[in-house]
């Protein structure tokens, strides 16, 4: 869903009279329902979460390397790691094909073979994610495994698998939306770079693609804020192993271990633990905490693509 | 750029996008070629048995159309006062803050609707798993959707059909009702379209709110009682179950999925073309 930059609206009709409208009051009143579930999401988490921040401290949950419910101590840095080495290797290998794709669909297609391939890539994007997680489980996962066979791997479960599968998923995502911020730049920049003697390739690299930067980045984004927020798929590949974490930071040891299983935010949420927790203030506070840390890694993710785009409609609508 | 380069980037390019699209072809042949022994019409009318291992899927396709069903019950009717307020009643500013809350809005991880339904209608609201629940949450998730669609709609309604409408001296209740709103329902239907495609495919939301493997038929009441859902019968049994009989059913069940969920995509494909075309011809709104 892209962000529509406000258009015409027929807004304008009404101004200055303002009757009792019954339609009126229904439209406000779904905008205070919705300003409400917002509201509600996240007040709930926050709320709820309180004692597992008191518990722990701020510092301690978000920087905690262990997890164990039954001693009581909530650390959600391996999820951090889990959800960010996953959504990373997701990024690493989509965004750069994705581009390519854009790219080719952009600069060279015929404007009807560009509606095909696109529609085509659309249709991916819907493919429900416990289809994505099924194709992972039978086919990636011994894929992986054996790809993986020099580091002797315990299984073809590991954060690696998880973010192939994932650069997968975000794909058609990164495809469509850096197509569209392509396509944002104005033919007339084409032409005359063309007539000026530039090569399509040159054309395409110096003069459309840093115009479509903003659109692009925001692409990037809006694939990032899918990555971190997919559940289903992750779940089934990942191997589920908590306190997965590296040991030093500053060493190539947070890479080695995406070879290994681990854990995401996503896929600890969506566990049996959840259902488990509620019964128990403190455990149930320290999921909740776990899902508040990940709307607010996809709500600034999201955000920042939002202005990005918002940003990239200006500059399109100047131009 | 040397013309060599030029070939090699181009060449490039063209790769990534016939990849792109080779993914999808692997995907849709891989379901289809595995779940094809399974799939019959026997398969569509009989109910599960032995773990998934025997029979059919008729109630955990019932039980998804029921979720979806709800899910669009409940979120037409919001989408279309949000869609008027983005379009027509809100202000310049409140209109764009609505407009950021739904990118927002739409970028909440699926999970998160439904640790939401888990804490306010399972445990507060005292339903148990639901089927009412599911939906509900599946309607959440699907309100921007929806929404964006009816208002991108509305605001290409050509400006001449709202000049003579009020030309004719129709209130501005009329004119919504009359001319904006009949102008605009082809974005509700492509919009309601998509959205339950994405319905009918999550699995996240329902894990917790709805959805059970085995054990339910038909809800009755809204109390205890949950569905079984297609997306959450392919995620149990593609965790634990690998012996062929479940294996090959496991695939069509995943075929009859993609099939409806691209059935659903395809469905709203010309509405949303024509909207372009549309939006040209209404040029200087």
């Amino acid at each position: 869903m892209s962000l529509p930059a406000a258009a015409a609206r027929p807004a304008w009709l009404f101004a200055g009279r303002r009757r009792l409208d019954p339609i009126r009051v229904a439209s406000l009143a779904a905008c205070a329902l919705a300003a409400a579930f917002l509201a509600g999401l996240v007040g709930l988490l926050a709320v709820q979460s309180l004692p597992a921040w008191r518990h722990e401290g701020v510092a301690g949950f978000l920087a905690g390397g262990r997890w164990f419910f039954r001693a009581r101590t909530f650390g959600a840095l391996p999820m951090i790691y889990g959800t960010v080495a996953v959504s990373a290797v997701a990024l690493v290998l989509a965004v750069p094909v994705g581009l390519g794709a854009a790219l080719f669909a952009s600069e060279v297609l015929p404007p009807r073979a560009r509606l095909a391939l696109k529609t085509v890539i659309e249709l991916l994007a819907g493919v429900p994610s416990v289809v994505y997680g099924l194709l992972g489980v039978l086919l990636l996962r011994d894929w992986m495994y054996r790809l993986l066979s020099p580091f002797d791997p315990l299984s073809g479960d590991t954060l690696l698998t998880a973010g192939v599968l994932l650069a997968v998923m975000i794909l058609p995502t990164v495809t469509t939306f850096s197509e569209d911020a392509l396509r944002g730049v104005a033919g007339a920049q084409r032409r005359a770079a063309r007539g000026l003697g530039l090569t399509r390739g040159t054309t395409a690299l110096r003069v459309v693609l840093p115009q479509a930067l903003p659109g692009l980045a925001a692409a990037a984004l809006l694939a990032l804020g899918r990555a971190l927020g997919e559940t289903i798929a992750v779940f089934l590949v990942i191997g589920r192993r908590d306190n997965q974490l590296p040991e030093s930071w500053l060493s190539a040891e947070p890479l080695i271990k995406t070879t290994q299983a681990g854990q995401t935010l996503t896929t600890k949420l969506g566990g049996s633990e959840t259902f488990l927790a509620w019964g128990d203030p403190l455990h149930w506070a320290a999921i909740a905490g776990l899902g508040l840390v990940l709307l607010a890694l996809v709500g600034a993710v999201t955000l920042v693509g939002a202005l990005l785009v918002r940003k990239g409609a200006g500059h399109a609508a100047r131009s | 750029m040397r013309r060599g380069a030029e070939r090699i980037f181009w060449g490039t390019t063209a790769l990534c996008a016939v990849g792109a699209c080779a993914v999808g072809a692997g995907i849709l042949i891989a379901t289809v070629v595995r779940g094809a022994d399974a799939l019959s019409w026997d398969f569509l009318v009989r109910a599960s048995s032995s773990a998934g291992a025997e029979g059919g899927i008729v109630f955990q396709l019932a039980g998804t159309l029921i979720l979806i069903a709800t899910a669009l019950a409940v979120a037409v009717p919001v989408a279309v006062g949000l869609a008027l307020a983005v379009s027509v009643y809100l202000g310049e500013r409140g209109a764009a803050r609505l407009r950021l809350a739904l990118y927002l809005w739409n970028g909440v991880p699926s999970v998160l609707f439904g640790l939401f339904g888990l804490i306010v209608l399972v445990r507060w609201a005292g339903w148990g798993k639901s089927w009412l629940a599911g939906g509900l949450v599946l309607g959440l998730m699907i309100l921007p959707t929806l929404t964006v669609s009816l208002a991108e709609r509305i605001d290409a309604v050509p400006r001449r059909y709202v000049e003579a409408a009020r030309g004719l001296g129709l209130t501005r209740s009329r004119v919504v009702t009359s001319v904006l709103l009949p102008q605009s329902v082809g974005g509700l239907v492509s919009g309601a379209l998509l959205g339950l495609a994405r319905a009918a495919g999550e699995t996240a939301p329902i894990l917790f709110t709805a959805a059970v493997f085995s054990g339910a038929t038909l809800p009755d009441g809204v109390r205890e009682s949950p569905v079984l859902a297609l997306p959450y019968h392919i995620f149990v049994l593609a965790q634990d179950s690998l012996e062929p009989g479940a294996a090959t059913r496991l695939w069509a069940a995943a075929f009859v999925l993609i099939a409806l969920v691209f059935g659903l995509g395809l469905l709203s494909l010309p509405l949303r073309l024509r909207v372009h075309e549309e939006a040209r011809d209404g040029g200087g709104l």
